[in-house]
C-alpha cells in the first residue's frame, strides 16, 4: 500500500475564479432554458415561473458544482428536491384526474396506469419468452406509456450507467434527505453482506414475475407506492399489501437512513439499482482509488451512501459495481485519492477533465429529467399558494 | 496505453453527444424502436382482441376472444364482452349473447345501467351453456370476474368453465 503524502500530482482540490467557473457554467444556463421552455411549453404564467425557478436553480448548482470543485453536496440539494417534489406533482396529477391515489380496475384495462422504470428489469424475461409486457399500461398512447419510458431510460442509462440513481432517479432523494438529517449514524456498523440484498431481490422477483405474469415487486414489495399510487384495496390481500408499501417506506426509506445515513432502500433493497450495476460495465465514467495517494483511512468508505466501497475494492483501487457516481467520496477523500476516471486513460491523469465531462452529461441529464419534474412540483406548489 | 487514452476520451465524448441529443433525437428513436417491437400488453389486463360484435339496436356487444391466464397467474380463463356506447344503452339491460358464434345463445347478461358514471356497477350473468360461469351480484372481484365501465364501454368479463 502506498503512503506517500507528497507525490508529485498531489494538488488539493481550490476553488475556480468566478470568470472561469461562469463560462463552464453556460451551457448548462443555455441547456436549462432549452429544456425549460421548449416550443410546446405551457404558457399557463404558473407553469412558466415553475419552469423559471427550475432553471434557475438548476444552473446556480451547477455553477456551484464547478466553482467550489465539489460535486455530492449539490447534487443532493438537486436530488433531495427532486426526491420531495416528485410524489407532490404526481400525487396532484392523480388525484386531479381520478381523485384518489389508487389505480382503479378501470384505468389498468383502459391500459392508463403510467410506466415506472423499477418495472422493467421485471418485464424483460415475460416479454422474452411469450412477447407479453405483464404492466397494465400501454405500449404507445401516452407521455407516460412504457415504450415512451423505456426509451427514455435506455437513452439515460448509456449516458450515466449505474449513476441513474444519482442524477434520475425520482424516489431516491428521500431518502438521501433522510439520510442527511442527522449529523452522525447511530447504526454504523452494517454487515457488509447486505450489498447482495438487491440482487437477491432482483432476482427473486424477476422469478417471480415470469411465474405469476404480473410486475411482482410493484405488486408486493414497492417501498414508493406508499407516496405514489397503488392498486386499490378490493380485498384482504389489498389491504395486506397497501400494509407492506408503508411499513418498507417507513422502515427502508426513513427510519432506516436516519439511523445509518445511508440510503439504505438502494443499498439493501431495490432490485432496480441492482439491473442498473450491470450497465455501469459499460459506462465510460467511473470512480477510481489512486492507490499512490490512499492512506486506507476509509474515510470514502463511510461518506458513500451506497456502501459502493469497501476495502477489498479500495485496495483494488476501484468502487463496487453498484457505484452511483454521486462524488461523494471523491469530496469526502482528504487527499484526493478518490478520483473521476474516464476507462482507458492512466488513473491520476486529468481528474477534473473526467468530472467535467461527466458532470456535463450526467446535469444535461438531470435538467432534462429531473428538472421537469422539480417543474411540474414547483408548479403545484405555486397553484396551491 | 495512448491509443486506449484516446479511445476513452473519444467514448466520453461521445457520451456528452449522446446526452444532447436524447432530448431531440435518441429518446424518439429508442421510444419507437421499443414500440416497434412485436410485444402487446397482458391480455389479463386489456381483454385480448376484439373477435367480433353484434349489433343491437342502438347499442352493440364487442365479444373478445377469450384470454387464457399464464402459468401460476391466480386469474381464470375468461371473456370479455363491451356494450358500447354507454350513451344509447337503456336504464337496465338484459340481453343474450351468442358468444361463440354458432347460433346458439350461450349467455344471460344483466345489468343497470345508472346515470351517474361513478356508480358502482352490478351485473348478473346466467349461463346457457355450460362453457361458461355464473355471476350473480358482481362488480369488480378480479380480471377475470367483472364488470366496469371504461371510457365509452360497459365491459363485463365471464369466466369460463374450462378455458
Amino acid at each position: 500500500m502506498a503512503t506517500n503524502a507528497c507525490t508529485p500530482h498531489f494538488t488539493p482540490a481550490s476553488p475556480r475564479g468566478l470568470l472561469r467557473s461562469l463560462l463552464l457554467t453556460l451551457p448548462m444556463a443555455i441547456w436549462s432554458v432549452l429544456m425549460g421552455f421548449h416550443p410546446g411549453t405551457s404558457t399557463d404564467p404558473k407553469a412558466l415561473l415553475a419552469a423559471a425557478v427550475t432553471a434557475i436553480f438548476m444552473t446556480v448548482l451547477f455553477f456551484m458544482m464547478m466553482r467550489t470543485g465539489t460535486t455530492y453536496r449539490w447534487r443532493r440539494y438537486f436530488f433531495v428536491t427532486l426526491g420531495v417534489l416528485f410524489p407532490i406533482g404526481f400525487i396532484y396529477n392523480m388525484v386531479l384526474a381520478r381523485g384518489t391515489m389508487g389505480i382503479p380496475m378501470e384505468e389498468m384495462i383502459a391500459g392508463r396506469t403510467p410506466f415506472c422504470f423499477l418495472a422493467i428489469p421485471l418485464l424483460i424475461v415475460p416479454a422474452a419468452l411469450t412477447r407479453t409486457i405483464v404492466f397494465p399500461g400501454s405500449i404507445t398512447a401516452s407521455g407516460h406509456a412504457i415504450g415512451v419510458m423505456v426509451g427514455l431510460w435506455l437513452a439515460m442509462t448509456l449516458v450515466l450507467g449505474k449513476g441513474w440513481c444519482a442524477y434520475a432517479c425520482f424516489f431516491g432523494g428521500i431518502e438521501e434527505g433522510m439520510a442527511a438529517v442527522p449529523k452522525r449514524a447511530k447504526i454504523r456498523k452494517l454487515d457488509p453482506r447486505w450489498r447482495y440484498g438487491p440482487w437477491a431481490v432482483l432476482l427473486a422477483m424477476v422469478l417471480l414475475s415470469l411465474a405469476l405474469f404480473e410486475p411482482a415487486y410493484c405488486t408486493w414489495l414497492c417501498p414508493f407506492k406508499a407516496v405514489t399510487e397503488y392498486v386499490t384495496a378490493r380485498n384482504a390481500i389489498g389491504l395486506m399489501q397497501n400494509a407492506i408499501f408503508i411499513v418498507l417506506f417507513a422502515g427502508l426509506v426513513i427510519v432506516l437512513p436516519l439511523l445509518t445515513k445511508k440510503r439504505t432502500q438502494c443499498s439493501f433493497f431495490c432490485p432496480f439499482g441492482a439491473f442498473q450495476s450491470i450497465f455501469n460495465k459499460i459506462s465510460i465514467f467511473e470512480i477510481k482509488i489512486d492507490r499512490t495517494r490512499c492512506h486506507s483511512c476509509s474515510v470514502c468508505q463511510n461518506a458513500c451512501p451506497n456502501l459502493s466501497l469497501s476495502k477489498e475494492s479500495i485496495a483494488r483501487g476501484e468502487a463496487l459495481m453498484s457505484c452511483m457516481k454521486c462524488g461523494a467520496c471523491v469530496d469526502a477523500c482528504p487527499r484526493q485519492a478518490a478520483v473521476w476516471h474516464i476507462k482507458g486513460t492512466t488513473i491520476n491523469w486529468k481528474p477534473e477533465r473526467a468530472r467535467l465531462m461527466f458532470l456535463y452529461a450526467a446535469w444535461a441529464m438531470a435538467i432534462m429529467f429531473g428538472g421537469s419534474i422539480i417543474a411540474s412540483g414547483l408548479f403545484t406548489i405555486i397553484h396551491f399558494l | 496505453m495512448k491509443l486506449r487514452a484516446i479511445l476513452g476520451y473519444t467514448a466520453a465524448g461521445m457520451t456528452v453527444l449522446v446526452a444532447v441529443l436524447v432530448p431531440f433525437l435518441l429518446m424518439g428513436v429508442f421510444s419507437n424502436g421499443v414500440a416497434a417491437l412485436p410485444l402487446h400488453v397482458d391480455e389479463v389486463y386489456s381483454g385480448g382482441p376484439t373477435a367480433r360484435a353484434i349489433q343491437m339496436g342502438a347499442y352493440s356487444i364487442n365479444i373478445h376472444r377469450p384470454v387464457t391466464p399464464h402459468f401460476l397467474q391466480s386469474e381464470k380463463p375468461f371473456v370479455q364482452l363491451d356494450w358500447t356506447p354507454v350513451s344509447t344503452l337503456p336504464p337496465h339491460v338484459s340481453d343474450v349473447v351468442d358468444v361463440d358464434g354458432d347460433g346458439q345463445p350461450d349467455l344471460r347478461v344483466s345489468f343497470d345501467v345508472p346515470q351517474d358514471a361513478k356508480a358502482p356497477l352490478r351485473v348478473d350473468v346466467e349461463p346457457l351453456n355450460p362453457h361458461y360461469l355464473p355471476m350473480r351480484n358482481v362488480g369488480k372481484e378480479g380480471f377475470s370476474r367483472l364488470i366496469a365501465r371504461v371510457d365509452n364501454s360497459i365491459l363485463v368479463r365471464v369466466p369460463l368453465a374450462h378455458p
